[in-house]
């Protein structure tokens, strides 16, 4: 791919999420997918199993895998809007923790990587199990343009 | 059997009583680690370093983000610092069971290597409602680290023990 590529073409951004995600061997392991490139919103989900669980007798998941579930999707959604195929690196992030995701269902994912500037890309995510109105975490996050040039 | 370790919580089983004594009184946290599945999925163990307790996330391959760097996956590092703060808020305070994050932030200091991670966590105050913990992630060198993070936990009340 070249750096002419239309972001914007939502079969392109398929392509590059998909070849983005398989970059990422602890996506494998932790079973992360691509539900829509957008855009603007991107979508994933993390199957759930329990290997995520924090409290086995409440059956709920730790919130530290949903953490890791928003950092990578913020930075797909940052990568599908930077304008290059470009290195980013997550500079900060945080959670809010609104409520407790249960077992048995999977977690979602929609991030919006809604401003970019010449060094950084800023980026936010709700997370919940089905109901967007019912979200489990919110995650704000801000990421650099590392600048490497990155051949998916 | 009644625990006596424990009387914070009289919900509490038996065997998270246990658990809780081992690690506080004793310093074995094996028991600790296995109840709780997503900390045992990421290999984590604890250790005691004199006064403090290390937090170490052994290496796997299954942990990089990055291949071409090679970097660790930017969540398996929030995890552990997570993890931390939270066993270490239980651990030390009078806690009946892993207390609930309210949120969870992270700055990243550097690119985290292919190799082990170890945290050390510090309670910074502790109040009837909520407890603020901070933590620092380092791998080769301590006075390098490769991340910071900052968590609030809800706190439960401890519930008079009824000696009778």
């Amino acid at each position: 791919m070249t750096d002419n590529i239309d972001k914007t073409d939502p079969s392109v951004r398929r392509e590059i999420a998909r070849r983005f995600t398989d970059a990422i061997p602890h996506n494998h392991a932790i079973g992360l997918t691509l539900v829509d490139a957008g855009p603007p919103v991107v979508r994933t989900r993390l199957a759930y199993r329990e290997d995520f669980l924090g409290n086995v007798e409440a059956g709920l998941w730790h919130t530290a895998i949903a953490t890791t579930a928003a950092d990578s999707s913020c930075g797909l959604a940052v990568f599908l809007a930077v304008p290059s195929l470009e290195a980013v690196a997550t500079l900060d992030l945080r959670m809010d923790y609104l409520r407790p995701a249960v077992a048995g269902r999977d977690l979602e994912v929609e991030a919006n990587c809604h401003h970019v500037t010449r060094h950084m890309a800023f980026v936010t995510a709700l997370l919940h199990q089905g109901d967007p109105d019912r979200p489990t975490a919110r995650c704000t996050a801000t990421f650099m343009r590392t600048g490497g040039a990155l051949i998916p | 059997m009644k625990s006596a370790c424990c009387g914070a919580d009289r919900t509490l089983s038996d065997a998270a009583a246990r658990r809780l004594h081992d690690a506080r009184v004793g310093g074995d946290y094996e028991g600790l680690i296995a109840a709780i599945p997503f900390a045992r999925f990421l290999g984590l163990r604890i250790v005691d370093a004199g006064p403090v307790r290390h937090y170490v996330m052994p290496y796997r391959d299954s942990h990089i983000g990055n291949a071409a760097k090679p970097a660790l996956h930017g969540g398996t590092v929030a995890g552990v610092l997570e993890l931390a703060m939270q066993l270490e808020t239980l651990i030390s305070q009078t806690q009946p069971r892993l207390p609930d994050p309210v949120d969870f932030t992270i700055d990243y200091w550097r690119s985290a290597g292919p190799a082990d991670c170890f945290v050390e966590a510090r309670v910074i105050r502790v109040g009837r409602a909520v407890a603020q913990v901070q933590a620092e992630c380092w791998q080769d060198d301590r006075q390098r680290p490769v991340a910071f993070a900052r968590c609030d936990f809800v706190m439960r009340a401890a519930e008079p023990v009824d000696e009778g």
